[in-house]
């Protein structure tokens, strides 16, 4: 049992090695009960190899402990606590609808099918209907619901709106943030659209090449990095005089972001903002490697 | 128990195009024949004719037997690739994250897999044998009446050769499934490791061990090695062959169920038996295992 004090997630140390090469270097981090997380990283970078080890279905080097339990020894205990998505096309494709729902009831205990049917009640989806026969966004729709049905303390998604059209992504989102997000949940998500989830983060990991080199509340990005948009060419160098980490040229207007620089300093070059999580995203990625684990 | 039942009940769902709906196109065709034959005078269903001298009860007994060797003959093929095509079949679908993602741990899954392939799925294949028994039964009856014969006498008959042809079948069944129980569990481990392509690698392990101890240890050839030999006896159909040669011979002894019986369980090594389920134990554990540790799409 986890006290309320105790974080949900523990890694340390976490290290997972792949056809002798390490993938991840020795991950070090805490994830809180009732908070949204966003694992944002190139491909390749590590981010569902950390998701993985999270959810018990790697084995990896080091410490971790999901809801107080190792997730690798204990996985099926485990998935009473946490649910995943980690690919929107993994539902059973021979299952008809109504067939799909009964079983997950079935078998998992903390399953309310009557939720899951009031969640797809106003869609076009039919509980006759074989999964195989919905369209990739009723899919999505199905499989979300099903998610959303299940009292998880963990809700785990990694890529879940892959492939799906602007409406579905958005409407996936707003039902995920409205009827399912409580204090006592913890969500976990990575995509690569990150701007459409940005709103709904109250927290940030970056990863690159299998290391944390960003990992803080989404309040503190705000005050430690700024943007600056500089319009006057003049300014540029004096500008560059505070140490920008990322710098480059946007219709003919210089943009640079800096990381803990003071915001009043900044305003006499130029318009001073809060970069969106997927600029400082790209600023991050172009930085020099910071020294491993500092995050 | 509920979780394990559900699982058994998706690997019906599954596979019932297998275990249902071919056998049911099946058993259509065969009472089609059946129907075709007593319809166009190919079966003397007066039983008076140069051909048949027999008693309709022993021609009955041994079109049922017939039909229900040939019922698990379909049996033996539809397990062997219900295993090769089950063991693989989340991956194959995409679907093994959303299985890994509910609270059952993937023997459990394995374990619901393999006993669906000795339980239900049989039991279905066992259905329509009898099914094929009590339509071969039901066209005899109807012929026969329609040609005046005294169905009434000889009904009882036919119903009681039914009864005892069904546990026949039955019990052959159950024995064939458990010795084989080895083969089925090989064939799911490897498919968990390679695929549908374990239907031929499984044809080929007992090639390969054969092959291995020539190498080794020497020999007139692969097929004269003593793992030959032993996999050679481990896959002898059980039967009881000389009771059935001596009843097919013999046309006025009715089947009698005590011999085929007692013939049938007295061939069987249960030493070998339970060696055999002990590999079958083992090799579902490691195939979980495998999935556990490496298998994650």
């Amino acid at each position: 049992m986890t006290s309320e004090a105790e974080p949900i997630i523990t890694a340390r140390g976490l290290r997972k090695k792949l056809g002798g090469r390490e993938i991840l270097h020795g991950l070090d981090f805490d994830i809180p009960a009732g908070r949204i997380y966003g694992l944002v990283g190139h491909n390749g970078a590590g981010k569902t190899t950390t998701l993985n080890a999270i959810l018990g279905l790697t084995s990896c080097e080091g410490s971790i402990r999901v809801l107080g339990e190792d997730p690798f020894a204990r996985r099926a205990q485990l998935m009473r606590n946490v649910a995943f998505i980690s690919d929107v096309a993994s539902l059973p494709r021979f299952l008809r609808v109504r067939e799909l729902l009964t079983l997950v009831a079935n078998i998992h205990p903390s399953f309310d099918q009557a939720k899951a049917r009031q969640l797809l009640e106003g869609t076009d989806i039919r509980m006759q209907a074989r999964v195989k026969e919905l369209s990739k966004g009723m899919v999505a729709q199905l499989h979300l619901a099903v998610v959303m049905a299940i009292d998880a303390k963990l809700l785990v998604l990694d890529e879940p709106t892959l492939g799906l059209d602007i409406t579905y992504r958005k409407r996936f989102y707003r039902r995920l943030l409205e009827d399912y997000m409580t204090e006592e949940r913890t969500l976990l998500i990575t995509t690569h659209q990150v701007d459409e989830i940005e709103f709904m983060l109250s927290d940030i990991m970056f990863m690159r090449d299998g290391d944390l080199i960003l990992h803080m509340q989404m309040e503190a990005v705000n005050e430690k990095f700024s943007q600056l948009l500089i319009s006057d060419a003049t300014q540029k160098e004096p500008a560059r005089a505070l140490g920008p980490v990322f710098e480059e040229t946007r219709f003919g207007q210089t943009v640079m972001v800096f990381d803990g620089v003071d915001r009043q300093a900044l305003s006499a070059f130029g318009q001073v903002s809060t970069p969106t999580v997927s600029d400082l995203f790209v600023a991050l990625m172009e930085r020099p490697t910071s020294p491993r684990g500092e995050a | 128990m509920k979780s394990m039942l559900a699982l058994i009940k998706r690997e019906y769902i599954e596979h019932r195009g297998a275990f249902v709906i071919a056998p049911l196109i099946l058993t259509a065709l065969v009472f089609g024949a059946i129907l075709l034959g007593f319809t166009v005078g190919r079966v003397d269903v007066r039983f008076s004719g140069s051909v048949f001298q027999l008693s309709p009860t022993l021609i009955y007994e041994r079109a049922f037997l017939v039909l229900g060797f040939a019922w698990s003959l379909y049996l033996a093929g539809a397990l062997f690739f219900y295993g090769a095509g089950s063991f693989s079949a989340d991956s194959r679908n995409n679907a093994m994250l959303f299985w890994k993602s509910m609270p059952v741990s993937d023997l459990r899954i394995m374990v619901a897999k393999f006993i669906a392939g000795l339980t239900v799925l049989p039991a279905s294949i066992l259905g329509f044998a009898l099914l094929s028994g009590l339509l071969v039964l039901t066209v005899m009856s109807v012929t026969m009446a329609m040609t005046g014969a005294a169905i009434g006498s000889v009904l009882p008959m036919l119903l009681s050769g039914f009864g005892k042809v069904a546990a026949a079948l039955a019990l052959a069944m159950v024995t064939q499934l458990l010795w084989y129980l080895p083969v089925l569990a090989l064939v799911s481990a490897m498919a968990t490791l390679v695929g549908r392509w374990a239907v031929p690698v499984t044809a080929l392990v007992p090639l390969m061990v054969s092959i291995l101890e020539w190498v080794a240890f020497g020999g007139l050839s692969p097929f004269h090695t003593a793992s030959w030999a032993y996999l050679s006896s481990r896959l002898e159909t059980l039967l009881p062959e000389s009771y059935l040669e001596q009843w097919f011979i013999d046309e006025s002894a009715s089947f009698s169920l005590g011999r085929f019986t007692s013939e049938l369980l007295m061939q069987i090594d249960w030493a070998q038996m339970l060696v055999g389920w002990l590999l079958a134990a083992v090799l579902v554990y490691a195939a979980s295992e495998y999935r556990r540790r490496y298998v994650l799409t």
